[in-house]
């Protein structure tokens, strides 16, 4: 019927309109917390401005940050959606990395197989890493916060040994920070900035718009069509609403868990694509770190639907900018500048779940 | 003439595709019992949320003790007086009874909670209604029936004269609910207004001072207790006569499709459940589980539908162990199950109705292909059938089953399970607060399922269900089936004899 619509359509707009709000009230303190430190919020403004929209390098940049921080935001999506809290991207996507990194070192194979495979190795990583907090959740009933808070303890540390120690490539390389030994040219991710190019899109070399965005197209897609279109997406959304009705109606409530969790650390998997085989050829536990993270908070704006999260993980490639123009032009400490952007996401998911509260209080009064 | 509580005046409200309440006018006096009835969907919850401030109203006014005043919210609503017992119950069940009643009204001193004073005012609310309740038990270990009275406590504690019940006898037993008016009789000559909500005319025309029938979101009429009667009550709730009987028709059982053998099961507690249980259910007949609720029935269901873990004994579902199979297993073999509890087990109340239609056969063709993936055309078919044979009151099949009323759920639920076209249906309280039309209409289907030589364990609550349904009638006391019938040998006396145990005493 089409009041139906209608409402449906009004409440959508409120639910984008919620990270808007919530991004221009992170502004408005940003502008406060310039002031007090003593700088223009004319000049950090234009900084931001300059860093982040001011030219075609600059959103390009943008779109380049946000590949790895949407890959977080769909694995930590995925997961929610299942009603398990996978709070272990960031682990996840240290050991998938590292896998997928060894496959690029020492499997010796044509580009075009070489390629899909270290992607497939990073994934299977990633669900690696993830399976022990997983068979922990359905057969003891450990709760996954605590194990995979812990796993990101352990991959962290494991990592800084293996790359340390056993797997070091120090000797060949320049650098003295620890890395392994380097990727073969097989195994690199090329560029598709001609490919812009040619589309006119002025994207500059030394930005970062590799086959890792391919592989998050393709991924986006797969998931929004798994979840929503797939009889296993829908048992997986069904036992996020109620263990109970999806035990009752015959689903496989712990297998699905299990499901859920391990595709999740495989998506966190690909995290670490991009930096490892696209920007530094070797893999080093120095790779960035906080990205799982930043995927827990990019899921809850996203709310966990692959398109949000896509929207969700280019606002935060935003305020990653942002940050560094205020660093680079002006004098704010960089100290500050790291509070200025946590508090900035602490905004706009505040003021997302309060939007979401406020939605979910006219839907009681007027239903749907 | 006794003092007006409450008006509502053109109370009209809009749902999305639904006109749920359409220009109500509804008054309650001190110290009578005014009965809401209509059919499901028919506007009652809508009603009494609105009075509650859970929705506002689109039009019209509401006055108390002759003040009109708008409710915004529950907070605004029990400050004038208003206390509703919801028909899922609100308590937290961890805490204690007292803890419960008290909550968000605690009397505290220096940031310590005094637990003596409040506990002193519910003992004197507790005496003076007949609701005796031990307040230092956890909610989480006590009945249902006990549970209802922390609510009514907890809203006379807060110094409610208007009192609303939405169905609060759909979850009780027969003696419970006697209990029930009771506290009602009590309530009323203390000078309150009860409103009552129910599906059981029985019941209505029992307890009710006077009786407003909504049809549609409209008042038809508004009777005297005395001046009513069931028949009359139905027509106007329905708009036509209602036949209030259901046609058996002549089956003679085939095969055996279920067996139950020697069954034992013990809860978490070591206490056995579940005693030497042993059963037959054959194609084309109702099998009736008839017993005080409490005594098994709930575990029986539960082990069959739901591969619970047994101590001892078999289940054969057409001679073939099904005791180490999952659930989907069972489903698949032909096993269906309408659950007591709707909203707990039988519905993902923020997905669709058509999803919710296939829920269990969702795995199978037509519903997806062969490379799993979900065929919407199907589904939405599928529901959009069942919607209209069922009758269920929806704008649409994709409508989210959460905004549908009571007893349109439990069509929803009761359509999904006998539409998997199942060898055996276990129907725990299948007509569950549904209107009379609608249980007329569930019973027929269920004979119609027997009529094409299904199975069916039914396990009910109503007596006079179990009675008009069963070929034969098992009872059900502390874990055991003490005693089988046939129909035509017992009557209803008998089986309530049993039911209370009687007879084993004697035997013993
Ligand atoms: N939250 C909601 N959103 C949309 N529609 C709703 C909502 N709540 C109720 N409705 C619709 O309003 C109508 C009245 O529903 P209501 O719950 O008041 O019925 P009821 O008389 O209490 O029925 P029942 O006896 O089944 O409980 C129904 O058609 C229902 O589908
Ligand atoms: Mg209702």
């Amino acid at each position: 019927m089409p009041g139906i619509k209608l409402r449906f359509d009004r409440y959508k707009l409120l639910e984008i309109f919620a990270p808007v709000a919530g991004f221009l009230a992170s502004i408005v303190v940003l502008l406060i917390i310039v002031i007090v430190v003593g700088e223009s919020p004319g000049e950090a403004l234009v900084a931001i401005y300059k860093f982040s929209l001011s030219s075609s390098a600059k959103v390009a940049t943008i779109l380049s940050v946000s590949i790895p921080l949407f890959f977080a935001g769909i694995a930590v999506a995925f997961a929610f959606q299942s009603g398990v809290f996978n709070i272990g991207a960031e682990g996840q996507y240290y050991f998938g990395g590292l896998i997928g990194a060894m496959a690029g070192i020492y499997l010796h194979l044509p580009a075009f197989i070489h390629i899909p495979v270290v992607i497939l190795f990073s994934m299977a990583g990633g669900a690696l890493w993830a399976l022990i907090p997983a068979i922990l959740k359905v057969t003891k009933n450990v709760h996954e916060v605590i194990t995979t808070i812990m796993f990101n303890s352990i991959a962290l540390a494991l990592v800084n040994y293996l790359v340390n120690g056993p797997l070091s490539g120090l000797g060949q390389g320049k650098s003295l920070e620890p890395q392994t030994a380097k990727i073969q040219s097989t195994a690199l991710f090329g560029k598709l900035n001609g490919f812009f190019r040619m589309l006119g899109w002025n994207v500059p070399d030394y930005v970062y718009l590799d086959y890792s965005l391919i592989v998050a197209v393709i991924t986006g897609f797969i998931v929004w069509f798994v979840l929503f279109r797939m009889r296993h997406g829908f048992e997986i959304r069904a036992i996020g609403i109620s263990l109970d009705v999806s035990r009752y109606s015959g689903m496989k409530v712990k297998q699905l868990q299990l499901s859920a969790f391990v595709i999740s650390g495989a998506l966190s998997g690909l995290i670490g694509l991009q930096e490892i085989f696209a920007i530094r050829g070797y893999y080093t536990y120095g790779i960035a770190s906080g990205l799982g993270f930043d995927g827990i908070a990019i899921a809850l704006i996203g709310k966990n639907s692959p398109l949000g999260v896509v929207f969700a993980s280019l606002l935060f490639a935003f305020l990653k900018q942002a940050g560094y123009g205020l660093q680079f032009y002006t004098s704010v400490p960089n100290s500050v500048i790291y509070v200025i952007t946590g508090l900035m996401i602490l905004f706009i998911v505040v003021i997302n779940e309060i939007v979401a509260a406020y939605i979910r209080t006219l839907r009681k009064k007027e239903a749907v | 003439m006794s003092e007006t509580l409450l008006e509502m005046r053109k109370i009209t409200k809009r749902f999305p595709g639904v006109l749920a309440n359409d220009r109500i006018s509804f008054d309650l006096l001190r110290g009578e019992v005014h009965a809401l009835v209509g059919e499901n969907g028919a506007g009652k919850t809508t009603l009494m949320k609105i009075l509650y401030g859970l929705y506002s109203p689109d039009s019209g006014s509401i006055s108390i003790k002759g003040g009109k005043l708008s409710i915004k919210n529950p907070k605004e609503a029990i400050n004038s007086g208003i206390g509703m017992v919801h028909q899922h119950f609100m308590l937290i069940p961890p805490f204690t009874v007292l803890e419960n009643i008290i909550i968000g009204e605690e009397t505290q001193k220096f940031g310590i909670l005094n637990e003596e004073k409040p506990a002193e005012k519910i003992r004197g609310l507790m005496e003076k209604n007949g609701l005796i309740v031990d307040i230092n038990t956890k909610v989480e270990d006590i009945p249902v029936g006990i549970q209802q009275r922390v609510e009514i406590l907890k809203i006379l504690y807060r110094g409610a004269e208007i009192l609303v019940f939405d169905e609060p006898t759909a979850v009780l037993t027969p003696q419970e609910a006697e209990e029930l008016f009771k506290t009602f009789r009590q309530l009323t000559a203390q000078g309150k207004g009860i409103i009552f909500i129910s599906h059981k005319l029985d019941e209505v025309l029992e307890i009710a001072d006077r009786i407003t029938v909504i049809r549609k979101g409209q008042v038809v009429k508004t009777l005297d207790g005395n001046e009513a009667s069931k028949s009359l009550i139905a027509e106007l709730m329905v708009g036509k006569p209602v036949l209030l009987e259901v046609k058996r028709p002549d089956v003679s059982p085939g095969r055996v499709i279920l067996e139950v053998r020697n069954l034992d099961l013990k809860d978490y507690r070591k206490i056995a459940v579940l005693n030497d249980v042993s059963f037959t259910v054959h194609s084309g007949e109702v099998y009736g589980i008839a017993g005080v609720e409490g005594n098994g029935q709930t575990e029986l269901i539960s082990v069959i539908a739901e591969a619970a873990p047994i101590e001892h004994g078999d289940i054969l579902l057409d001679g073939e162990s099904v005791v180490n199979w999952d659930v989907r297993k069972r489903r698949d073999a032909g096993i269906s199950h309408i659950p007591e509890d709707r909203h707990k087990y039988g519905l993902l109340l923020p997905f669709t109705l058509a999803e919710n239609l296939t829920l269990g056969m969702h795995h199978k063709k037509p519903f997806v292909n062969s490379f799993q993936i979900i065929n919407r055309k199907k589904i939405q078919e599928h529901a959009r059938r069942v919607i209209s044979i069922f009758d269920i009151r929806t704008p649409s099949e994709l409508t989210p089953a959460l905004a549908l009323s009571g007893g349109n759920q439990q069509k929803v639920i009761v359509a999904r399970e006998l539409s998997a076209e199942p060898k055996l249906l276990l129907a725990a309280q299948p007509t569950r607060g549904v209107d009379i039309g609608a249980t007329e209409f569930i019973h027929n289907q269920l004979m119609e399922a027997k009529k094409e030589g299904r199975a069916i364990l039914l396990v009910s609550a109503d007596l006079d269900e179990v009675m008009s349904l069963s070929d034969r009638i098992g009872v059900m006391y502390k874990g055991k089936i003490i005693k089988e019938f046939t129909r035509e040998e017992t009557t209803k006396e008998e089986i309530g004899f049993y039911m209370m145990g009687e007879k084993e005493h004697a035997r013993n």
